[in-house]
């Protein structure tokens, strides 16, 4: 897989992620959700993509 | 039935020679792309969150949309000190306007150890850990360690962020992490004989002591089943060679280092090849200046590092004064693009002595010492202020071999002042004191005692 590709799973990935943490009910399942988006967020930061410095703050644009 | 996976890293990513060959390598002008927006993020970040930063920016005229370069952010972001940040945290503990996250986002709390008798708070975000942990990670794949070894962490958990960070970048890597908490350091033999594992986490210091311990208790820790070691929290085996063959003899292994700022990152990964570290540019931007003019350097030249962490974003640091003395290149034989410090940090702008119009640094000294035979790994340097200028004298205990000798302390004492001499070009009084007479540390070993008035050295907690 190309690097363009990978990159562009990982924000589709992102958009699942906080679509499942939306208006989530459970406290513990919410914060695996969480966690995950972190590491996505994460992934991106390494791969040299424009991010943000935190990932609540793409919330707004990739959501 | 389905597969199990049977290794935590596919046979790819585990052939690569790079934890991350793509950012490792970045060419510079993607790299510097990179900062730059990463840098005005941060002073948006910073701006907007952290009352700390937007009086320090208003006071100076100086808004986020102003820096448009690297060079804009250089030149008009000012300098932090840590002195700053320790004055505000007195005036309203733990983390006072420098915080720029709320509170409960706070993970983890660290402090400084606190030399000087103030610790300075440090507070990480979880993601904060995580990108602290991940640093450690480019250096111990470079030095060979994989998913499957396991780490032997020889020091109690306290407050050091050094150690806390260093675990969780063994987890991220996947490998099995022992404690060594709460043992001695006989302890701490008796549970790598009898648990195995292949890498130890300590202070240089502290590796050498187990192993002259473990001698004393009849044991060869060079047949043990350390295959690596890492240090951090002091000057280490990239800085000190010396200290590097001695580490590497007495375990029979291979030595790393990183240098790391405990409020800051574990910044610098070892380079492969042992003779530096580099900078992790994913995580921090570097550059540096003549402390004594605030001009920058040019590559080459020996400088005071500045750094700016995009790691944490619980309290951010801009600019931020290290008072680590480096020599900074472009370019590694081992491939990495990462900015290359020759030598690890050379000196400290505030472990400096002039002797006699010499500039005299503890690390050039500690290499020298770490040389001459008879010498143990038990020495001081205690600066003084005698005339209106400063001295500096080495104690040091003999080895065990010599112990007994008086006159060969003596003799050990002339050498090491001749190689001092020839070396670094000025006298300094070398005196040898009674063995086991020196305190000995499990974390940062003190290595200056610095009896100078206060009014002639910083007084900076490191």
């Amino acid at each position: 897989m190309e690097s363009e590709e990978r990159v562009a799973r990982i924000w589709q990935a992102r958009k699942l992620v906080i679509a499942a943490m939306s208006g989530c009910d459970s406290p513990q399942i919410e914060a695996i959700l969480r966690n995950a988006d972190t590491e996505l967020h994460w992934a991106l930061w390494n791969l040299g993509e424009a991010v943000s410095l935190r990932p609540e703050l793409d919330y707004g644009e990739s959501a | 039935m389905a597969s199990v996976p049977l290794s935590v890293l596919g046979s790819k990513a585990r052939a690569s020679r790079f934890w991350n060959e793509a950012s490792e390598t970045m060419p510079r002008a993607k790299l510097d792309a990179l900062h730059l927006h990463r840098l005005r993020a941060l002073v948006r970040y910073a701006y907007d969150f952290s009352p700390f930063y937007r009086r320090k920016l208003d006071a100076t005229g100086v808004k986020p949309e102003d820096i448009r370069s690297l060079e804009d952010y250089r030149r008009r972001v000012p300098l932090t000190d840590k002195s700053e940040f320790i004055h505000l945290q007195r005036e309203q503990p733990p983390y006072g306007p420098t915080l720029a996250l709320p509170q409960e986002f706070i993970a983890h709390h660290s402090e400084t150890s606190g030399t000087t008798g103030v610790p300075l708070a440090i507070p990480f975000s979880m993601l904060d850990t995580v990108r602290y942990g991940e640093s450690w990670v480019y250096g111990y794949w470079g030095l060979g360690i994989r998913p499957g070894d396991s780490f032997y962490f020889a020091f109690g958990w306290g407050n050091f962020a050094g150690f806390w960070s260093a675990y969780w970048g063994a987890r991220r890597l996947g490998c099995r992490v022992i404690s060594g908490g709460g043992l001695d350091t006989k302890g701490h033999i008796e549970a790598i004989l009898r648990l195995k594992p292949t890498v130890l986490i300590s202070t240089p210091t502290f590796a050498l002591r187990m192993a002259s311990v473990a001698a004393d208790m009849g044991v060869d820790l060079a047949k043990s089943s350390i295959k690596f070691t890492y240090h951090a929290g002091e000057p280490g085996p990239t800085a000190l060679p010396a200290m590097r063959r001695q580490i590497e003899r007495a375990w029979g292994a291979k030595a790393g280092e990183l240098l790391g700022i405990a409020e800051l990152d574990a910044f610098a990964p070892g380079c492969p090849n042992g003779d530096g570290v580099h900078v992790n540019e994913m995580s921090v931007y570097a550059w540096q200046i003549d402390p004594a003019s605030g001009n920058e350097v040019a590559e080459g030249e020996i400088g005071e590092n500045i750094l700016t962490s995009f790691a944490n974003s619980a309290q951010p640091l801009l600019n931020y004064r290290t008072h680590d003395l480096v020599r900074r290149r472009s370019s590694c034989a081992c491939g990495r693009t990462w900015a290359k410090f020759e030598g690890s940090v050379l000196g400290r702008t505030d472990f400096m002595v002039t002797v006699r119009g010499t500039n005299v640094y503890q690390t050039a000294v500690e290499n020298l010492l770490g040389d001459v035979p008879g010498v143990s790994m038990h020495y001081e340097l205690v600066f003084t202020r005698e005339g209106g200028n400063d001295v500096m004298t080495v104690r040091f205990e003999p080895e065990k071999s010599i112990a007994g000798d008086r006159a060969l302390w003596e003799k050990t004492a002339r050498e090491a002042a001749e190689r001092i001499h020839k070396a670094l070009h000025v006298r300094l009084e070398v005196t040898p004191v009674e063995p086991g007479s020196l305190p000995r540390y499990e974390l940062k070993t003190k290595r200056i005692v610095d009896q100078r008035p206060k009014e002639f050295r910083r007084t900076l907690d490191r």
